[in-house]
């Protein structure tokens, strides 16, 4: 006989999710973890656009980027960032300026672009609600940026850290892989709208607007 | 055999229908700070505050619910879906640049473009939604048990929960705060079980987002 007595706790009781949760977990043999790719699908950000032609280069570090992590009693967990990657600073920097141009070696430019902004994924983290005895998925994106010349000459660098977090409760009775997939866009998203709010106030940058647009820092 | 048994359990059915929600006590108030109206060609959004690093954030469905409830019924109102909005207006109501009060606006909407967009959208007012949903208490005491004859519960189970939300207008014409709305609802549900459980939950999320929908809705078209 199987007896199982509820006293006061009301919430093992409704918290239907955990209960299915349970059931699939046992169902499945216990195993956890989960396994997402970002979508590449992002707006394009509505700002005033900076009147110049910018390369853009990615290196297959960042269009290849995938973090793989293995947690202690939640099993082994992924996010595939690097696919998005492409559409993303497409997106970002048609944006923000008048043209891009995908450039194969930012040391060497060619005369078409003002500029080459190179973006690199240095480190990612992310925490589960078990992890935070909360209910939401959360994602952490650290993002170097170089900024070339047009004769090829490194300009300036700066790091950039986007969040995102996502609440369980929002993905229904099979919550981990969407809550994760939502706190991984919404990181993106953030590193989008950081970056265009930030882009014109770095030093490097400004130097660099001033003598290629005559642009004052704003 | 089934058939002849079909009219008593489709009443039985019926009856536990009508009486399975427990009781819902809601209140709505509101201030307003401004005089308000909407054309047919004008819309609203509602928006969720996604503040970081709170771990307090509007569920997701209850915009959605306000949303539908606002765009639905007598006297519709257009309303922008929030995802929408968010991506047409991108990066500027992102969790980290989205103006945190309504004298942030006017500045924000200077910007040519944004103007634009919003103009393009034909949105009138901003609606920011914050609060939530949380079980305050909850009793009693259930007990299932599984044999090789079968199987059942027996017990009884009760809690409470409360629903806090508060919506702000923002007027995008003027770019300033139009008024308040506020809709508390507490609800206390019950469980008794002798072999099958019955819940009787009371239905307290859907009921503050009713009231608090419609509330907002003769908020904006000045009916209330």
């Amino acid at each position: 006989m199987v007896k199982t007595q509820m006293s006061g706790a009301v919430s093992s009781m409704l918290n239907c999710r955990a209960c299915s949760l349970v059931l699939v977990l046992a169902a499945l043999g216990g195993c956890g973890g989960a396994s997402v790719s970002v979508p590449a699908l992002f707006p394009v950000p509505l700002v005033d656009r900076i009147p110049l032609p910018m390369g853009l280069h990615l290196d297959e570090s960042l269009t290849g980027y995938v973090h793989a992590e293995e947690l202690e009693e939640q099993g082994e967990w992924e996010i595939d960032l690097g696919s998005a990657q492409t559409q993303m600073f497409q997106n970002l920097l048609s944006g923000m300026f008048d043209s891009v141009y995908p450039v194969a070696n930012p040391a060497e430019p060619g005369g078409e672009v003002a500029g080459v902004l190179v973006p690199n994924i240095s480190e990612v983290q992310f925490s589960t609600p078990l992890q935070t005895r909360s209910d939401y998925f959360e994602v952490w994106v650290r993002y170097r940026f170089q900024l070339y010349g047009r004769d090829g000459e490194l300009l300036g660098e700066w790091p950039l850290t986007a969040y995102g977090k996502a609440d369980e409760d929002n993905y229904g009775l099979q919550s981990r892989e969407p809550a994760l997939q939502a706190a991984a866009v919404a990181a993106c998203r953030d590193a989008m709208a950081f970056f265009t709010v930030q882009f014109r106030t770095v030093p490097e940058v400004r130097q660099w607007l001033l003598t290629e647009a005559g642009e004052p820092s704003r | 055999m089934i058939r002849r048994h079909q009219p008593a359990l489709a009443t039985g059915c019926l009856l536990y229908l009508m009486l399975a929600s427990g009781c819902v006590t809601s209140t709505v108030q509101q201030v307003r700070e401004s005089a308000t109206g909407m054309t047919e060609t004008e819309s609203v959004v509602v928006l969720s505050r996604k503040t970081r690093p709170s771990q307090e954030e509007t569920e997701a469905d209850f915009v959605r619910c306000i949303s539908k409830s606002m765009g639905g019924g007598k006297q519709r109102v257009n309303v922008v879906a929030e995802q929408e909005f968010r991506d047409a207006l991108f990066p500027w109501f992102e969790p980290r640049t989205a103006p945190v009060n309504a004298s942030d606006l006017p500045e924000l909407i200077s910007q040519p473009e944004l103007a634009e967009r919003l103009a393009s959208l034909g949105l009138r007012y901003l609606i920011w939604v914050d609060g939530d949903t949380d079980r305050t208490d909850s009793s009693g005491s259930l007990t299932c048990s599984v044999t090789a004859t079968g199987a059942g519960c027996f017990g009884f189970l009760t809690w409470e929960m409360d629903s806090g939300y508060e919506a702000q207008v923002w007027d995008v014409r003027s770019g300033n705060l139009a008024g308040r709305v506020s809709s508390e609802a507490v609800g206390t549900s019950y469980m008794p079980a002798v072999i099958v459980p019955l819940p009787f939950i009371a239905p307290v999320r859907s009921s503050a987002c009713s009231s608090l929908a419609q509330q907002l809705k003769s908020f904006v078209l000045n009916e209330g």
